[in-house]
Formats: structure tokens, sequence, C-alpha cells
């Protein structure tokens, strides 16, 4: 069989109401990588997950999973696919063991093998001494970690995960990290994660897709991506949106590329720490100091920035690294 | 492997499954069961000394009311089959279900055997109840027997409705809203006295085409007067066409839900 899990080639997918949630994209997944999609809120990131996992039929274009065809043969790809929506899909009134039976069950487990299955994720999510009380009363957290632990049941060879993290606390965000990790890395499980976290992507995944509006707006690895932007990354801020204006005429020729978003001027230059000191002089002799300015390496942010012209996150999310006060 | 099999457990757990939500949470059957007590206790403490009208040709308040007690209960418990989809398409377990090999149909049909398990178990309990009251089977066994089945028919037509109707909208409160049809059906009919004495010409003329007044007479004829034909064949029609109807809105809401565009 092909080593591909996961082809897709022009994917469309519109909505009642010509909704274009996805319009035309195309990646391959190998067997056993880690794959991210990372993108905004309404990207298209769960239409995607969404056709990929049967639930929704391609408007057009082909996609083939663990070597069958969406449209032709979505049972087989039941068997073999784990998934994990954004929203957990979870019966309240069962208990978790009960829910992980039942699950084991529906994959054609025999009613022994289900009990050893259930017990043994049990285990695995640390959720044994829960495991029999209501689904109703766990924690948000405990429902994520029960929610993944229902679609590792049946050992699938592909994961989805649609935003596994969203909303989690960071021991929880870390446990769920491990977890997926230890899977791709020990078990040979090929995931296809999507997050809005860029961390996210940047910690876990072999190789990321950066999907806006739609579309792939640029594809390779975490290195390959930053790679594109350039060396470093200035970001300087200012009082006025004017100042931030003519600082980007005054220091336009040392620049390779800039972006300019309200107040805030974000410069691409090759050599960075040799630069910063000169430009900061120059600034205050216009009589445009900044207010706050920072150098880094360039983050999976500043790709995105750079192809869509906006940023992904809130500025002050990933500002906290290497500040530099002027 | 075998499709037949794999449906016959799908269908199994999908039921196992239902039950033990419906009697996990008290306040889905116990209001229910409730309700039909009452409308018995209530209406024959009440309303008995009526049976003395010559209308009644002297059967006993008792086992004139018992019926509505019965089908408003199997209205309650089958209802429930819808309620319970809606809550798994708003919690998500639904999508689960679907993204499992799982039989379509079964997912569906889960809730209905379940609605229909808890409505055996109540009509058997107000039976006894009724018994208990002093009641009279004029069909002996065989007539508790053709009143049990004759809830069950009508609640599957009713299980087949709110279904779909839940299927359809999706939206708890939606859905919620449908049962209420629940009114109309029981109280526009032989509710409380026979149809020679309904005094209003639109009642009487409501009361002869709702499918709830046949299903009446048919309990009514094994528990007042033994067996007679006729009653017991109008109901029986009566309930395989409103199934027929109700079935094929559900099943087409359950292809519509499933959809995959
Ligand atoms: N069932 C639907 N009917 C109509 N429009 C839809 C439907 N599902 C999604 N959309 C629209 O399609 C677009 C993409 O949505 P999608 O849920 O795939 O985004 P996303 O990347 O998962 O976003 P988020 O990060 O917020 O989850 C949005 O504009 C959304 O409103
Ligand atoms: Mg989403």
């Amino acid at each position: 069989m092909s080593n591909q899990a996961i082809v897709v080639e022009d994917l469309v997918k519109t909505f009642k109401g010509d909704v274009k949630a996805v319009q035309g994209i195309s990646f391959e997944v190998e067997d056993g990588e880690f794959f991210a999609f990372l993108g905004p809120n309404g990207a298209g990131k769960s239409t995607t997950i969404q056709v990929l996992t049967t639930l929704l039929n391609p408007t057009s274009g082909s996609v083939t999973v663990s070597g069958f065809d969406v449209g032709k043969d979505p049972i087989s790809i039941r068997r073999e696919i784990g998934v994990a929506l954004q929203e957990t899909g979870i019966d309240p009134s069962l208990t978790g063991r009960e829910l992980l039976e039942m699950q084991a069950r529906l994959f054609g487990f025999s009613k022994h093998d289900a009990k050893n299955r259930a017990q043994e994720l049990l285990d695995l999510i640390h959720l044994a001494e829960d495991g029999d009380r209501k689904v109703g009363k766990y924690s948000g957290g405990m429902r994520r970690r029960l929610d993944l632990s229902l679609c590792l049941v049946h050992r699938p060879k592909i994961l989805f995960l649609d935003e596994p993290t969203t909303g989690l606390d960071p021991y929880n965000r870390n446990a769920i990290w491990d977890e997926i990790r230890t899977l791709n890395r020990e078990f040979g499980t090929t995931i296809f994660l999507t997050t809005q976290y860029l961390e996210e992507a940047d910690q876990l995944a072999d190789r990321i897709s950066i999907i806006n509006k739609g579309k792939i707006v640029a594809s390779g690895s975490s290195q390959q991506l930053k790679k594109t932007v350039g060396m470093d990354v200035i970001d300087l801020s200012f009082q006025q949106n004017e100042d931030a204006e003519k600082a980007k005429e005054v220091l336009s020729s040392w620049t390779k590329d800039y972006r300019l978003t309200n107040g805030e001027l974000t410069l691409y230059v090759d050599n960075g720490a040799y630069l910063l000191p000169d430009m900061v002089r120059k600034l205050d002799k216009e009589g445009i100091p900044p207010i706050s300015l920072n150098l880094a390496p360039p983050t999976l942010d500043d790709v995105f920035l750079q192809v869509t012209g906006e940023h992904l996150e809130e500025k002050a999310v990933i500002k906290q690294e290497g500040v530099v006060s002027p | 492997m075998n499709q037949r099999s794999n449906f016959i457990i799908d269908t199994y757990l999908m039921t196992k499954r239902s039950t033990i939500a419906i009697f996990r949470n008290p306040f889905i059957f116990i209001p229910n069961i409730m309700i039909s007590l009452f409308f018995l206790l209530v209406y024959q403490a009440g309303l008995s000394g009526i049976s003395n009208i010559p209308a009644f040709e002297g059967a006993s308040y008792l086992a004139f009311i018992l019926p509505v007690s019965i089908v408003s209960g199997a209205i309650g418990g089958s209802g429930g089959a819808g309620q319970s989809l809606v809550r798994d398409l708003e919690n998500g377990y639904f999508s689960r279900l679907l993204l499992t090999p799982t039989s379509r149909v079964a997912i569906v049909l889960g809730p209905i055997i379940a609605g229909m398990i808890q409505l055996f178990i109540q009509t058997v309990l107000i039976l006894l109840v009724g018994l208990w009251m002093g009641l009279d089977i004029a069909a002996g066994f065989g007539g508790a027997v053709v009143v049990i089945l004759l809830a069950a028919g009508f609640g599957l037509a009713f299980a087949g409705y709110s279904v779909g109707f839940a299927l359809r909208t999706k939206d708890a409160q939606a859905s919620q809203a449908g049962t209420f049809v629940f009114f109309p059906l029981v109280f526009l009919s032989t509710t409380f006295v026979p149809y020679e004495l309904i005094e209003a010409d639109w009642l009487k003329f409501v009361s002869k085409i709702n499918p709830t007044t046949y299903v009446f007479d048919g309990m009514r004829s094994v528990l007042i007067n033994g067996w007679e034909a006729q009653p017991l064949i109008y109901a029986a029609i009566v309930i395989i066409i409103i199934c027929s109807i109700t079935i094929t809105f559900a099943s087409l809401s359950a292809k519509r839900a499933v959809n995959r565009d």
C-alpha cells in the first residue's frame, strides 16, 4: 500500500449560503508524520478535518485517507482513524469507563477485551480513580483527556486532533502534548493536528501548513518556514501611528522588508544585533524614540505576518521572550 | 464480518446506552409517571360520579379513564427518544458515534427502543395501580396485553414524530416545543366522556379525526366490554397509518442529519 497517510488534492468545501470554508487546498501527509494545520479562527481547519474524517462530503477535489477515498469508502476510513473534534463528544450520563467500553464495543472488541482496553486507557490518562464517576462531573481538562483517550480505543493508525489544547491550563496542555508526542514517536501514529497556537505547531509538528481564509499560504518544517522570513525580526512600537510611519521612512534603507500594524513597526533585517543600536540612535535623533523594542529570531507569527499581513496571535502573548529595553 | 450480527450488536449497545441514560436521570421518567398517575387518581376521584349517566352504559369510570393515563404516559415516554437525540447532538456524542463504523440506523434506533422499554414499564405500572384501585379487565389477561400493545404502537408513532422533529430542528427548545402536540392529542378526544356526551360540534369533529380517539376506543373495549373485533381493528389500522407516517418522517430527518453536504 501507499506510504501516504493522507492525500488531498484541490479540496473545496462550500456550505449553504455560499460560504467558501475551504477554497482549493492540496497537501500530503506521510505515514508516521506529525503534521499541523496552523491558522486563525474561521480559517477552515475544522471544516478540513470534518471532510478528512468522513463527516462532511467535499464539494470538489479528491481526498484519500489511508488509501481509501472519503466518498467511496468512508467505513474503511473510520476503522483506521481516531478523531478528537474541536468540541468534545461525550455523553455526560455515562461514566468514563462505560464510555470507553462502549467505544471499544462499537469498534468490534469483545466484552472482555473492551473492559481491559478501558482500564488500560484510564491508567494512561491518569483517570483510573475517576473512571467510575459520571463524566458530567468531570472538569474541563479531565473531559479533554477522556475525549482524547476515546479516539485511541481502537489503536488507530492516523489521529486527527482539532485544537486539542484550546482553553486548557498549562498542566493539562503539557499532559496532552506528551501524550500525542509519545503516540507519534513510539507507536508511529500519523498525526494531523490543528491549532491556533504557534508554540504548539512549533514544538510538536514535523511539518506545518499555514491556513488562512480557506487557503494554504505556506508549508514546510518550522525551520524552513522561519528561514523564508529572513534572519532577524525587530519589533518597534511607538506612541502614535504617525511616528511608526515616519520611523519606517527613516529606517527603510536598512531593512529587507517591513510590516506596519497600528503603531507597531516590524522590520526584517539580516543582522539585527548589529543594526539595532544604530537604528535606535537614528530614531532618537529624529525625535521618535520607540516606546518598546524587541529583537528576536523569526517566529511562526512572523511567517504568518509576512504571508497574510496580519498577526496570528495577540502581540502581547508573543512578546514574552527576549525583550530589549532601549 | 457478517453485517446482520454487527447491526444487532450495534443496536443492542445503542439501546443499552440510552436505557442507562434514562434510568440514571430520574428527572426524565419520574415526572412522566407522576403525570400519568395524577390523571388516573385525580380524574377517578373527581369525575367517577358521571359514569352513572346512561351514555356510559354502566362502565366503571376507572376503566374509562385508565387509557387516558396510559396514553399520556406513552406519549411522554416515547417523546424522550427525541429529547435524548437532541442531547446527543448538543453534547457532540452524536458526531462521536458517526465517527465509528456503527450502523447509522442503530444510532437512531437505540433511543427509540429505550423509550419503548420505558413505556412498557410505565404501562405495566399504571395497569397494576389500576388493578389495585379495583379495575376489573373485561377481556382478562389478554386484554391487558392488548392495552400494552396499543400503548406501544401509539408510543412508537409518537417516538417517530419526536425523533424526526429533534433531528430536523437539532435544538432542545424547539423539540421541547414539538412535544406540545401532546395536549391536542390527548385532550381533543373522548378523553373524559364518551363521544355521545361531547357538547361542541367542533370537538366532536376533531375527536373523530384525532387518532388518539381510536386508541382510547380500542383500549376501552377490552377493559370494559371484553373481546370486540371492530374497535381493535380500527385502533390497529390507525396505529399502522400514523406509524408509517411518523417513521418515514423520522427516517427522512435522520438521513438529513447524517447527510454530509
Ligand atoms: N456547517 C456550516 N455551515 C455554514 N458555514 C460553516 C459551517 N461550518 C463552518 N462554516 C464556516 O466556514 C468557515 C470555516 O470554519 P471552520 O470551522 O472550518 O474554521 P476553523 O479554522 O476551524 O476556526 P476555529 O479556529 O474558530 O475553530 C467559517 O467562516 C465558518 O463560519
Ligand atoms: Mg475549528
